[in-house]
């Protein structure tokens, strides 16, 4: 890290305070702030629309906030976000990829866009995409524009991981995936976790953010209406429970859809 | 079935812009109408035979290229039907149907229905054939018209639909930049086609052999008695449509398999992606070789070149044609460089929310390389067209002395016209369809109605110093000018395609996250500093935004007049 680089608090891998985004008189994301320790696997939960992407797009130095501030291990992402994203691996949520392009050659593309050397980028493409199972595509030559939606998630995680960060953030990073390549993925990111590596990732699916995650946040109406250790979190309950408990839940009245299944 | 397509499809008219439709009216009857009147006023018998081929020829062809301009009937696609539980075949017979029932497809009926002025004049017993011949004429052009949108429809599914769609917007294009040498070949020719016809030869008999001409014919035959001969040639053309009427049912039921596999079955770029590589392992040689695949591979993309090498050849084809022009069509390679530009004028916005990776990934050299690499792709991509064209132009015209002239302007305008699209990409980001939900070939683009002229101007700023020179070769050839003029368009493209560049590159060091927000959001949050690029990019920002609030106003309008 240089000298120059701002620097707050950097025992946390993501920092987001204060954070704010207005879309014209609609408040997406309320004045958030996650604090995600280093080294923690950190769920991310609410219900659709509930501001998670927006969150995390601020955090990435994707969107610009309205007002607060995002840091990764220290820098600040929005001042310093050359020396911010070097740290970071992204991925976000049903964004376009150069669409004409094989695994294999976009790994390749942005290994060296990236800067990094060739032989390392070529080693590293072809053991990404031999664990996440996409080599038959890869010899098939399959562009990733035909990719299902469970490839484009994994192609999606190598991009992220390629350049080896610190910091991994994920934006449902299991939604498709079928649940082999799922068991992968977990083992990917325990390992990634055991290395010291710091993990966020966001969900809608409870059972695995209980399942995989240390800490967690619930996100609701662009609000954090819970966060901390899983275990505070859940309070004895299940993470479910808790959560439609938190952010609220319609009740299915006996007399309506009286003709479903009639 | 039949009639909730129509009615579906009025619906959609309904909802398109109402200043468009009423032009469209207006052009329409006066076609109608010229067609009418040059029949009544051609000065013989055989002169109207001929004028009324021709008229008729140019109506079919006008029908088959016109809903590229508006595609009213492209509106209905195949695939929306594809999972309701109905037959897939009278699926197809009823988009079919539905193109029959309209404005433009009466004025096309009016217009065939102008024979009767020759019948009238011949033998009015032969009005018979008329009242058979106009509506079999009628549905050979609309049935044409319709198999040609549905083959573009599907275009940008297989190569040789990006090429059928490439060929009608060259020649767009070319209508559009240098119609008037036809126009003006055509006005002059007018009063002579009306007054002597056409001469007898070639055309005539390419004319006669096709099929709109026959009921013409027809009525020729009835008037002199042989109606034997008139009813084998309605029966001809009747026999034509429903060939066509087949085929294009075909064409229209949707097909099970609708994505297309565009896999090689093969590996892909083995050596690029175990280490090596043609280009050079670096930032910028992973951009022009990422751009590069785009620009062969994306039919959206590839439509922008095939567009733009057709319309170097309609143009030199228009020239070629016109007579007097004739020594502009060897310089029909220019016009491919030019069209580069006009191709590359919105990368980032047909890049889409792609654009998150040169964000996510950015060091202190991305967005340099980023750029740059996308001005070498371009011209890797155009160039050999353009030199393959001007070679093609220049021996067929033989027209040599041009070429000091063409290879001054070629760098030229390739230099410029790389820096000019990228700084207009930069400032004009105009997404269209997110690239995976990409189906019509104008899905690529938002409103890029201003782009074109930037890109112009600053082209025509930045070529100054070799047009200079290549005029002065022009007016005194001599070996050392012509020397002095490729020198000069050589250090004037490089020049000026590196000062273009670091302007795109500039503009764009601190704003990539907003060139993403105009993508994904459709705006852009942070304060707006002054300057001509500034005022650039609120001006197209602001015409994207203006474009969705009309339509979205319509819509509203149309809504509340019906709930009237």
């Amino acid at each position: 890290m240089s000298a120059e680089t701002i620097t707050t608090d950097d025992e946390y891998a993501l920092e987001l305070v204060d954070l704010r985004r207005e879309f014209g008189d609609k408040v997406a994301v309320d004045d958030v702030t996650v604090r995600v320790p280093r080294g923690s696997f950190y769920g991310l939960v609410g219900p659709n629309g509930a501001g998670k992407t927006t969150a995390l797009s601020m955090a990435v130095g994707l969107l610009r906030p309205s007002s607060g501030r995002a840091s990764v291990e220290g820098i600040d992402v929005w001042a310093d976000p050359v020396a911010a994203k070097r740290h970071l691996g992204v991925l976000p949520d049903g964004l376009a990829l150069p669409e004409r392009l094989t695994g294999g050659e976009l790994l390749t593309y942005w290994g060296r866009f990236r800067g990094m050397d060739a032989t390392a980028v070529a080693s590293r493409s072809a053991e990404l995409i031999r664990i996440l199972e996409l080599e038959e595509a890869e010899t098939l030559g399959t562009l990733v524009g035909e990719y299902s939606t469970g490839m484009r998630k994994k192609i999606g995680l190598a991009t992220a991981l390629l350049h080896a960060p610190s910091v991994l953030v994920l934006d449902e990073p299991y939604e498709a995936v079928d649940p082999v390549s799922a068991r992968v993925l977990t083992r990917i990111l325990r390992r990634f976790t055991a290395s010291g590596g710091s993990i966020v990732i966001s969900s809608h699916v409870m059972s695995l953010v209980e399942q995989l995650c240390d800490r967690v946040a619930i996100v609701a109406a662009g609000r954090v209406v819970a966060d901390g250790t899983l275990d505070e979190v859940r309070s004895g309950e299940t993470l479910e429970d808790r959560f439609v408990e938190l952010v609220g839940a319609p009740d299915v009245d006996e007399e309506e859809l009286s003709w479903i299944g009639s | 079935m039949d009639r909730i397509l129509i009615s579906l499809k009025f619906t959609l008219l309904r909802n398109s812009s109402k200043g468009l439709r009423i032009v469209g009216w207006v052009v329409g009857a006066a076609l109608v109408a010229a067609t009418w009147l040059s029949a009544a006023i051609a000065s013989g018998d055989q002169v109207r035979g001929s004028v009324l081929t021709l008229t008729f020829a140019g109506w079919v062809v006008g029908a088959a290229i016109g809903p590229v301009l508006m595609s009213g009937s492209g509106a209905l696609r195949p695939d929306y039907f594809a999972l309701l539980p109905i037959d897939r075949r009278a699926l197809g017979r009823g988009l079919l149907v539905s193109t029959f029932v309209g404005i433009g497809s009466a004025y096309v009926l009016l217009a065939f229905a102008s024979a009767a002025v020759h019948a009238l004049l011949l033998d009015p017993a032969s009005l018979v054939i008329v009242v058979v011949g106009a509506p079999l004429t009628w549905v050979f052009a609309i049935t044409i018209s319709r198999l040609v949108y549905g083959l573009l429809g599907a275009a940008m599914r297989s190569k040789i639909g990006v090429e059928i769609a490439g060929i009608q917007f060259g020649l767009m294009f070319a209508a559009i930049f240098t119609g008037w040498m036809v126009v003006q070949a055509a006005v002059e020719s007018i009063p002579a086609l009306v007054r002597d016809g056409l001469p007898a030869g070639p055309i005539t008999a390419v004319l006669d052999a096709f099929p709109s001409s026959w009921p013409v014919l027809a009525v020729e035959r009835a008037a002199l008695g042989d109606w034997t001969g008139a009813a084998l040639l309605l029966a001809g053309l009747a026999a034509v449509d429903a060939l066509l009427v087949l085929a294009t049912i075909a064409a229209l039921t949707p097909r099970e398999n609708v994505v297309a596999r565009r896999r090689s079955g093969h590996r892909r770029s083995a050596r690029l992606v175990d280490g090596g590589g043609l280009l050079p392992a670096t930032q910028l040689g992973a951009v022009i070789g990422k751009e590069y695949r785009q620009w062969t591979r994306d039919p959206w993309r590839s439509l922008e070149v095939r567009s733009g090498v057709w319309t170097g050849i309609a143009i030199g084809f228009f020239a070629l044609v016109s007579g007097d022009y004739s020594e502009l069509a060897a310089f029909s390679g220019l016009i491919v460089a030019f069209m580069m530009s006009l191709a590359a004028l919105n990368l980032y916005g047909q890049d889409g929310s792609a654009v998150w990776q040169t964000i996510v990934g950015q060091d202190a050299t991305t967005i340099r390389s980023d750029v740059r690499g996308r001005q070498w792709a371009v011209v890797l991509v155009f160039l050999p067209h353009a030199l393959l064209i001007t070679v093609l132009f220049i021996l067929i015209t033989q027209h040599f002395w041009v070429v000091p002239a063409v290879v001054a302007a070629l760098p030229a305008l390739f230099g410029v016209g790389s820096g000019a699209a990228l700084i207009t990409s930069a400032v004009g980001v105009s997404p269209g369809v997110d690239p995976r939900r990409r189906v019509g070939p104008n899905d690529a683009n938002g409103n890029v109605s201003l782009h074109v002229w930037v890109v112009m101007i600053l082209t025509a700023i930045g070529v100054i110093p070799t047009a200079v020179v290549v005029v002065w070769a022009l007016v005194a050839p001599s070996a050392a000018v012509s020397v002095v003029a490729v020198a000069v368009g050589v250090l004037n493209g490089w020049l000026v395609a590196w000062l273009y560049g670091r302007i795109a590159i500039g503009y764009l060091a601190d704003r990539m996250p907003d060139v993403y927000s105009r993508i994904r959001y459709g705006q852009v949050f942070r304060g707006q500093k002054t300057g001509v690029l500034d005022w650039l990019a609120t001006t197209t920002l602001k015409g994207e935004q203006q474009m969705l609030a009309r339509r979205q106003k319509e819509r509203q309008d149309t809504i509340s007049a019906r709930a009237k």
